[in-house]
C-alpha cells in the first residue's frame, strides 16, 4: 500500500509517497541525502545511521511510514561549521569515509546526551560503528576533541551570561 | 509474498488482527523482524505494527517494583532514572544488548517474545523473577519469566497473543553483576552470559540466584544457597555446581561445545564472584524505602558498568 508521510529532514519539510515496506534508507538516499549508506543491511555497522528526533537509528531496518512527522538528521545537512564534523576533519579520521556519517551522528547523539562524555563513554557508544579502514584511533580523538570543544563552548556562554 | 503491514491504533484492533488473520506476526521495534524478513526466513502473512497504540510505551514505578510496556526500548530501560533506582542490574544488563541504534529502537516486549538462547536481557529478568503480560482476544494472563522460554526459540505466547508488559520486582538489596563473553567480535551474540544477584535467604544464609544466556537452548535459571560466612571461593564453587548439569551449548561457528562449557564456566565465575564481592556483610532486611521523584538524580552519566 502506497501512503503519503511528511519528513522533517534537516529541517525541510518533505512530503514523500512511500510503499508499506519501503526503508527510510531508501527513502532518503531518494531524496539525494547520499550521505545516508548501506554497509551491512543487518544495524551492525551505522553507516545507514540517521537521527529520528535526536536519536540515533539504523535506517536499513527501518520502515519509513513509522517515521511520518519525524525530524530527521542526515549528515549531509549538518551545518558547514559543524564542531563534530571539523574535529572528524582536524583529527584526520577518514580514509575512505564511508562510514564516517555514522559516526559523526553517533557523536552527536552521546554529546546531546552527555557532554562529558570521556573515553570510556564515547568506545561504548560506537562501539555498534564499524570502519574497514580501520581509523579507530583518529575516530576517538575526534570524539575526545569535539566533547572538549562542546564543554568549553558551554563554559564560555555560561562565562558572558 | 510480501506481508501486509497492518498499522491499528488500539489495542483491541491489535488482538482482532491477531486473531483473525492466517499468520500474524507483531511488529514492534521491528529490529529483529526486519532483519528476518530481508533474510527470508519469516513466513508471516501479516505484519501487526504496534507503535501506534496508546499505552504500550510507558514505563512506570509500581508499589513494588517497575511496569514495563511492550514497546518500550531497551535503550530507555538503560537509561531511565526509574529502573537505574529499582532495578540496577536490568539497567546494566539492557545496556549490553546490540549497540545504541539497535536499542533506541527494539522493544522490551519484542525482545524476549524473539525467544533467542543468547538474548541478555532474560538473565536479570530470571534472576529479578519478572512477570509477562500475555493479552489476548480471551484476556488477559501472566506468566512468570521463569515459565516463559519453553523450547529452542520458543516461548509461551500463545497463538493470538502478545506480549503487553513487563513486570519487574524491585531488586532486593544484595549485590548483583552481569558478565557476557563474545568468541567473534565484541557486538556479536554472546557465547556465554550471566546474571547474578546475591541476596539474604536468611540471617546466616545468602542466595545466589543465576540467569544463564546463550549456554542452552532456553535462558535458564537457577538459585543455590551458602552460608553468609562463606568466601567468594565457597560461592562461586557452589555457583558452578548448580549449573554444571544446566549448562547444555548448542555448537556453531561460535565455537564448540567444549569451548562453550568452559567460556560458561568463566562467565558465572566472574558474575559470582563480582556480586558475592559487591554484597554487604549484613544485608539490611528491611525493604527497600522507595525514592521519591524529587530525590531522583535529573541525569544520570551512561557510564557502562564493565
Amino acid at each position: 500500500m502506497s501512503t503519503e508521510i511528511t519528513l522533517l529532514v534537516n529541517g525541510e519539510r518533505r512530503a514523500v509517497p512511500v510503499d508499506d515496506d519501503d526503508l527510510l534508507l531508501d527513502v532518503l538516499r531518494g531524496l539525494g541525502h547520499t550521505s545516508v549508506r548501506e554497509g551491512c543491511g543487518v544495524g551492525a555497522c551505522g553507516a545507514c545511521t540517521v537521527l529520528a528526533d535526536g536519536h540515533s537509528v539504523s535506517s536499513c531496518l527501518a520502515r519509513a511510514v513509522r517515521y511520518d512527522g519525524a525530524a530527521l538528521t542526515t549528515a549531509d545537512g549538518l551545518p558547514a561549521d559543524d564542531d563534530v564534523v571539523e574535529e572528524f576533519v582536524a583529527a584526520r579520521a577518514m580514509q575512505c569515509g564511508y562510514c564516517i556519517p555514522g559516526f559523526v551522528l553517533m557523536t552527536h547523539e552521546l554529546l546531546a546526551e552527555n557532554p562529558d562524555a570521556g573515553e570510556a563513554e564515547i568506545d561504548a557508544h560506537l562501539e555498534g560503528n564499524i570502519c574497514r579502514c580501520g581509523t579507530y584511533l583518529e575516530i576517538r580523538t575526534a570524539c575526545v576533541n569535539a566533547a572538549r570543544r562542546r564543554r568549553e563552548a558551554a563554559h564560555t556562554e555560561k562565562e558572558s551570561a | 509474498m510480501t506481508a501486509a503491514l497492518h498499522r491499528p491504533r488500539d489495542l483491541g484492533a491489535v488482538l482482532d488482527l491477531l486473531a483473525g488473520t492466517d499468520d500474524p506476526m507483531v511488529f514492534g521495534g521491528g529490529t529483529a523482524v526486519q532483519i528476518l524478513l530481508k533474510q527470508g526466513v519469516l513466513a508471516a502473512t501479516d505484519l501487526v505494527d504496534i507503535a501506534a497504540v496508546p499505552g504500550l510505551a510507558d514505563l512506570v514505578a509500581t508499589p513494588g517494583g517497575l511496569r514495563a510496556g511492550t514497546m518500550v526500548t531497551l535503550r530507555r530501560m538503560e537509561t531511565d532514572p526509574l529502573v537505574h533506582d529499582r532495578a540496577p542490574l536490568l539497567a546494566q544488563v539492557y545496556g549490553r544488548v546490540a549497540n545504541p541504534r539497535v536499542r533506541n529502537t527494539a522493544s522490551v516486549g519484542g525482545n524476549i517474545a524473539h525467544g533467542d538462547y543468547r538474548l541478555d536481557p532474560p538473565t536479570a529478568l530470571l534472576v529479578l523473577d519478572a512477570r509477562v503480560e500475555l493479552s489476548s482476544a480471551a484476556g488477559v494472563r501472566h506468566v512468570p519469566i521463569r515459565e516463559f522460554f519453553t523450547g529452542f526459540q520458543e516461548t509461551a505466547v500463545g497463538r493470538g497473543e502478545l506480549v503487553t508488559a513487563l513486570d519487574v520486582p524491585t531488586q532486593p538489596r544484595g549485590g548483583a553483576a552481569f558478565s557476557k563473553l563474545s568468541s567473534l567480535a565484541a557486538n556479536d551474540w554472546p557465547v556465554a552470559s550471566a546474571a547474578v544477584l546475591v541476596t539474604a535467604a536468611d540471617d546466616v544464609t545468602r542466595e545466589i540466584r543465576i540467569g544463564l544466556g546463550a549456554l542452552a537452548p532456553t535462558p535458564v535459571y537457577v538459585a543455590v544457597t551458602v552460608a553468609a560466612t562463606g568466601s567468594d571461593d565457597d560461592a562461586v564453587d557452589a555457583a558452578l555446581a548448580a549449573v554444571e548439569p544446566l549448562i547444555d551449548p548448542l555448537p556453531d561457528v561460535r565455537g564448540g561445545v567444549g569451548h562453550k562449557r568452559r567460556l560458561g564456566r568463566v562467565a558465572v565465575a566472574d558474575a559470582v564472584r563480582a556480586a558475592w564481592t559487591d554484597t554487604p556483610r549484613d544485608i539490611p532486611r528491611e525493604p527497600r524505602e522507595e525514592a521519591s521523584d524529587d530525590h531522583r538524580l535529573p541525569f544520570r552519566r551512561l557510564r557502562r558498568r564493565r
